[in-house]
């Protein structure tokens, strides 16, 4: 890789709520070495021009989660997206779409926690087990049922890239889906009944109308599209047979 | 001010943070718990951990073979009585994360599988592919929402501990979003906060690990323990960094120099084999592959490149499809930040700094020596780490010593009552007022990127592998330099929300307060042990003078004071830390002499 | 009082903004064409019923020059539509293992376009062999 200096026009959507009506561009020019992320190119921005960008970022590799932005109108992690891809054209980044924007890069992760707190993402034992008894045995096969599904790394990137969360915040959108369905699938787990109750309300399963931009964007192969689309068969089966059942079936 | 009342207060939600909530919700119901973190939880550093986490499972293996290895890894700098409690319950806290939901790896019959990993004499590392410390905290994290005592302050900046009647009795953190302060009394604090690697340039750690808790302590009086001991991770992507796991080493993976030779037969880590071999060449501890490293450099039989010198790992022996089921994320990583595709290129790498084995002063038990306040994991000392930590004991420290921090802390709270709650606000808002004061300064000119960078630069060179009196004192000058600068320092964004502007200058002082110590503590130990390693006349191990613990104690405006501290020794006395054929004759001596003796 | 002030982005005008969302429209508005022929195969069924001439009437309609005309865009716009249909198949279908290997998403889309295709050619040789 050469390590010559070259310049490249970042163009970021400033939001500062104490002192802009609404967003505006603002561009910076930084420079640049090919091994460079567009993180590393935010972060010279505040290092060097300007203190008062302000934006999300640890990690800087791709486990975190903090720093998923639009990166020319595409939900990227920032951090594994590299400038010299964009060069010698300029790029824009944004805060991700469909959320709200706190301030310039940083939106509102409000609703997500929220809703991830809402589905009971932990494992409602089928059989209690004492420590002493050990650990449940789940064969390989069946840990890759779910596996996929518990990669997730709550960037939100599936959010942005979600019309249907964007055009109606209340669907409960790819990735806590994808979160509930993670557990619903794992062997151990007997809690589907309580959590079916709201993937199969309208703002889960249903919401989606399988677009499966999330599952393209996502930066882990989650593939929510599927997770939730998987689930919409049950459901349907459930709907039906809750007329033909004494008492519903899970309700 | 706003104020929350709680019982116990939990700085920092990563692995440590969320274990010791849960114990405390688990312990008694009734108990308020606030967990305050600067970031979701789920963006911890926790998150980044990628090998695993080790702890007896195998009928060959024996705590004894755990305790041994940590032990002779941390070149007997370790609290042998807190080492045992510890590997006696690791399997335990394995177990319950299994039944909170970690998806760990599995064998063909439904039992966790176990991997080797440096130092360890036997395969005991548990692991989750190589993202075990993501799955770890994101179980923990998932699991917390469980208990409903467990109140979360999500991106909560921690500026302060309130020290109130010679007893910490709460925190004062800023709420991110609106640049609001919060004070959260509580009758126990635990700090959960981390590691400090951010105190230098090429180092793993994400850019929130800058040693806030520990720098909290240490103003108010704690010591710092064992602060020299930084552990340099001998494969990472150069540059940038990042983590390249032991577990590829562990996996089978070999060094190589730029004959393409494996050169860790040549440091007392052979013979090699073609298998990886536990204890053996590629499987040696971390300081050790790190030191080689250097020694190659010197050499000239490093690859010289456009990103410096670096060696190979290389994975190709392996082949894909096993790569991508064992070692997915490293695979992702060397393909999308490098463009090398590590089944048919060896991947370049390079040692970068990547765990702080010191910190604050622990008791077994979690206590320091301020009533009230407890610690844990990597911001912590409890003494398990020594002079080199192994890989895999730290996740395990994390959830081992997460429980006892949060019984702890629970028996505390139920003891004790706030007192004096006038006084408690009062120094809240001094608090409130000196955050403020980082902020609204009128005569700054100092830039934080400009003092972080040469901070940074600093400590790589006088506290790297190898380190020198007179490269020390320099940089020791240059940290104390760089502290008096930092109090002309200028905060360009005076907004309130979301101002990460005035929170990078707070850590900036925490990172300078930590890194003097760092390099002050290094500069007074005469001795070379573990990852400490000096050239100037101290290449050798000094049991007479340096088995101690180095105790900081914060001094003002000044240099730390150094003092120094025993070290409990049960079972293990100091021998000859030997790997490869070296290593398995020094065990039969020691065996030999145990017959000779018992 | 917070001085928060989240702003909340237009979703106007959301399906141009990305070559994705106007794939997915356009798999969304093939579906119209399928509810359009569908109600013409309708039409065909009634007329059926009303006996021989009236049916006879309605294949002379379908053989005029615009009804070829909307047949053969019809066509074209089921091509996409099947296509576009067996590529979001594998999302709606659980995780399936054939000889303990992961069946790929690529793999179900394939089978689903060969089993369309198959069942058209037979579709086209039964009734080329009835006639």
């Amino acid at each position: 890789m050469a390590d010559t200096e070259k310049i490249i026009e970042i163009e970021v959507l400033r939001y500062r709520p104490e002192q802009d009506k609404e967003p505006v561009w603002q561009s910076y020019k930084v420079p640049f070495t090919d091994d460079m992320s567009v993180l590393q190119g935010v972060q010279y921005i505040k290092d060097y021009l300007d203190e008062t960008v302000s934006f999300r970022w640890s990690c800087r590799m791709a486990i975190c989660g903090s720093c998923g932005m639009m990166i020319d109108d595409k939900p990227k992690l920032s951090c594994k997206t590299f400038l010299r891809d964009y060069y010698p054209g300029k790029l824009r980044v944004e805060a991700l779409k469909h959320l709200p924007i706190e301030r310039d890069l940083i939106v509102d992760a409000t609703d997500f926690i929220t809703k991830l707190e809402s589905i009971k993402p932990y494992i409602i034992p089928k059989e209690e087990r004492t420590l002493a008894q050990g650990e449940y045995l789940q064969t390989p096969e069946q840990r890759d049922m779910y596996e996929q599904f518990s990669s997730c790394i709550n960037c939100m990137l599936c959010y942005a890239a979600c019309p249907q969360y964007g055009l109606n915040p209340k669907f409960t959108g790819p990735g806590i889906l994808a979160l509930m369905h993670r557990y619903n699938a794992d062997s151990r787990d007997g809690g589907q009944a309580e959590r079916n109750e709201l993937g199969y309300a309208d703002e889960g399963y249903w919401g989606c109308t399988a677009v499966g931009y999330c599952s393209e964007v996502c930066p882990k192969g989650v593939d929510p599209a599927n997770a939730i689309n998987q689930n919409k068969m049950n459901s349907a089966i459930n709907y039906f047979t809750r007329f033909v059942t004494p008492g519903g079936a899970d309700k | 001010m706003e104020v929350y009342k709680a019982d116990v207060a939990i700085v920092g939600a990563g692995g440590a943070g969320l274990r010791a909530a849960i114990a405390v919700a688990e312990s008694d119901p009734k108990l308020k718990i606030a967990l305050i973190s600067k970031v979701y939880p789920m963006r911890s550093h926790t998150v980044a951990a990628e090998g695993g986490a080790a702890a007896v499972t195998r009928p060959d293996d024996s705590l004894d073979h755990h305790f041994n290895d940590t032990v002779g890894g941390g070149d007997w700098l370790c609290e042998q009585d807190v080492v045992e409690y510890f590997v006696a319950h690791a399997h335990e806290e394995m177990v319950q994360m299994e039944h909170w939901g970690c998806p760990w790896s599995r064998k063909e019959d439904g039992h966790a599988n176990v991997r080797p990993f440096g130092g360890m004499k036997i395969e005991r590392t548990w692991f989750a592919a190589d993202k075990t410390g993501f799955h770890m905290l994101h179980t923990l994290f998932q699991t917390s929402i469980k208990y409903p005592s467990i109140k979360r302050f999500d991106e909560h900046f921690c500026v302060d501990l309130v020290v109130e009647d010679g007893r910490v009795q709460g925190v004062v953190a800023i709420e991110i979003a609106t640049g609001e302060f919060r004070l959260i009394q509580a009758k126990a604090v635990i700090v959960a906060t981390g590691g400090a690697g951010r105190v230098f340039r090429e180092n793993t750690n994400g850019g929130i690990v800058t040693g806030d808790g520990m720098a909290l302590a240490y103003r108010h009086g704690v010591p710092l323990r064992d602060m020299e001991f930084m552990q340099y991770h001998p494969t990472c992507m150069p540059r940038t960094g990042l983590l390249f796991t032991e577990a590829c080493r562990g996996e089978g993976g070999f060094l190589l120099n730029k004959d393409g030779y494996r050169y860790l037969q040549d440091y007392g880590l052979g013979p090699p084999e073609d298998k990886p071999r536990n204890k053996f060449m590629e499987l040696g501890p971390r300081d050790r592959l790190s030191q080689a490293f250097w020694h190659e450099q010197q050499k000239g039989r490093t690859i010289e490149g456009p990103f410096g010198s670096v060696v190979n790992l290389d994975l190709r022996h392996l082949g894909e499809a096993y790569l991508r089921e064992r070692l997915p994320q490293i695979y992702e990583l060397a393909e999308e930040f490098m463009g090398v595709d590590p089944a048919h290129t060896p991947i370049p790498v390079v040692p970068g700094v990547h765990y702080t084995m010191g910190g604050i002063l622990a008791d077994g038990k979690t206590a320091s020596g301020l009533p009230g306040l407890y610690s844990v994991g990597e911001c912590s000392s409890v003494g398990i780490h020594g002079a080199n930590r192994l890989g895999s004991n730290s996740l395990t420290e994390l959830i081992v010593f997460g429980k006892v921090a949060g019984d702890e802390a629970a028996k505390f709270a139920k003891a004790t009552s706030i007192s004096n709650p006038g006084a408690i606000e009062k120094q809240a808002d001094a608090i409130q007022a000196r955050a403020l004061g980082i902020v609204n300064k009128a005569d700054g000119t100092e830039r934080i990127a400009v003092l972080r960078t040469e901070m940074a630069k600093s400590m790589e060179s006088g506290c790297g592998i190898y380190r020198l009196g007179t490269t020390m004192q320099e940089t020791c000058n240059k940290i104390d330099e760089l502290k008096q600068r930092y109090k002309k320092l200028k905060v360009d964004d005076k907004s309130k929300v979301y101002n990460t502007d005035w929170l990078l200058a707070i850590e900036l002082g925490y990172l300078l307060d930590v890194a003097q110590v760092i390099v002050y503590s290094a500069f007074n130990r005469k001795e070379s042990r573990g990852s400490h390693q000096r050239l100037d006349g101290y290449e050798q191990r000094d049991d007479v003078n340096y088995l101690k613990h180095t105790l900081a104690y914060y001094n003002g405006d000044g240099a730390p004071r150094i003092e120094y501290g025993d070290v409990k020794i049960t079972k293990s006395k100091p021998g000859t830390r030997a790997y490869g054929a070296a290593g398995v004759k020094a065990d039969e001596e020691r065996k030999k002499q145990g017959a000779a003796n018992g | 009082m917070s001085n928060r002030r989240p702003y909340v982005r237009s979703m106007d005008g959301w399906w141009k903004r990305d070559a994705y969302f106007v794939s997915y429209m356009a798999r969304e508005v093939t579906s119209v064409f399928v509810a359009a022929y569908a109600v013409v195969l309708l039409f065909g069924l009634v007329r059926l019923g009303q006996g021989e001439a009236a049916f006879n009437g309605w294949l002379q309609y379908l053989k005029t020059p615009w009804m070829l005309v909307f047949h053969v865009i019809v066509l074209a716009v089921f091509c996409y539509h099947t296509w576009s249909w067996f590529k979001i198949m594998p999302k709606t279908m659980p995780i399936m293992f054939v000889g303990g290997k992961r069946v790929q998403p690529g793999t179900i889309t394939g089978t689903g376009l060969a089993a369309a295709v198959v069942a058209c050619l037979a579709l086209l040789f039964i009734v080329g062999g009835v006639s």
